[in-house]
């Protein structure tokens, strides 16, 4: 392997470690540009689905059998408020670094990083729960699962958005640490 | 001079051609709706502008970034592919017509292209005088 022996991370869990992201100036900008624009997207596929529902004509019939109601909506709430959480935590406090604060203070910050990750597991749990449980069970056509399936596409492209501007923040080039948790 | 004077007057094309694509794609079909994406790119360059006054402190290295430079660059990326995105979406459910999305998404393009060349340009010469 081409990487020294002295960048060995005692702490690191899987074989191959996390691609190391702090090589270039840019690559924070070009991390948190990718972030704001999987944010956008996610929330435009479900936007897409609620404007849909709200234009939706039948061609055979009168009335669409179902329709987006607050019910949709719920999931993709819990994830952003998930991603408000995980990103309003100082990152300097997860690490717990001896001397430096209290330890109240990282444990506080674990915890609220614990609600934040748990609010988007959540949503994301939620919005497969609507699509089985509103849309796939149902036997709606395939038009109306597209509700469904653009709920679950918010919410995964909502968690992969915070992973990646956690990965952007975490690349200052003096403090070496990344996704390690 | 000359080239500067060129790169202006081309700009202005551009930008020009841009809007009357987006006035178009509104006015052929009677459906004010597209001339969102207008307002949406030229506020596109807002967040940028706001926000990379934040960075620079005298205790920090001019590379390192904070967290509201950050802020604005992640809203910058939101509007611009809110700006792609919702004539997409108008088209997708019906509202506007395919070609007014076209229209509009090449316009809206243009337009924020013309923005991104123009302060690419001439942001040699200011800091030249820095």
């Amino acid at each position: 392997m081409a990487l020294p022996r002295s960048n060995y991370d005692p702490r690191r869990v899987c074989l191959n470690p996390f691609p190391d992201l702090h090589l270039d100036k840019y690559k924070r900008t070009v991390g948190v540009y990718i972030a704001g624009a999987l944010f956008a997207i996610a929330n435009w596929t479900f936007l897409d689905a609620a404007v849909y529902s709200a234009h939706a004509r039948v061609p055979w019939g009168d009335e669409p059998p179902v329709h987006v109601t607050f019910v949709d909506w719920v999931p993709g709430i819990c994830s952003l408020l998930g991603y408000l959480v995980v990103n309003l935590i100082d990152k300097d406090r997860i690490k717990g670094d001896e001397g430096f604060g209290d330890s109240r203070a990282v444990w506080r910050a674990r915890l609220f990083l614990f609600i934040g990750f748990a609010l988007m597991a959540g949503g994301l749990a939620g919005s497969v729960t609507i699509l089985v449980l509103k849309y796939a069970l149902n036997d709606y056509a395939e038009m109306f699962k597209y509700y469904g399936y653009a709920n679950v596409t918010q919410n995964i492209l909502l968690m992969l958005s915070a992973i990646v501007l956690w990965m952007a923040q975490s690349t200052n080039g003096e403090y070496e640490y990344n996704l390690t948790l | 001079m000359a080239a500067g004077l060129k790169t202006v007057i081309l700009l202005s094309f551009v930008l020009a051609v841009g809007f009357l694509l987006i006035i178009l794609s509104c006015a052929l079909w009677h459906n004010w709706l597209p001339l969102l994406v207008a307002i949406t790119f030229v506020i596109a360059p807002l967040p940028n502008a706001l926000f990379s006054h934040c960075g620079a402190d005298d205790f920090s290295g001019s590379y390192e970034s904070t967290g509201a430079v950050d802020l604005g660059r992640f809203l910058t990326s939101l509007i611009v592919v809110t700006g792609f995105a919702f004539p997409i979406i108008l088209a997708h459910s019906g509202v506007i017509n395919t070609s007014a999305c076209v229209m509009s998404i090449m316009g809206g393009g243009l337009v924020y292209g013309t923005i991104l060349a123009y302060s690419q340009a001439f942001k040699q010469d200011e800091s030249e005088f820095d």
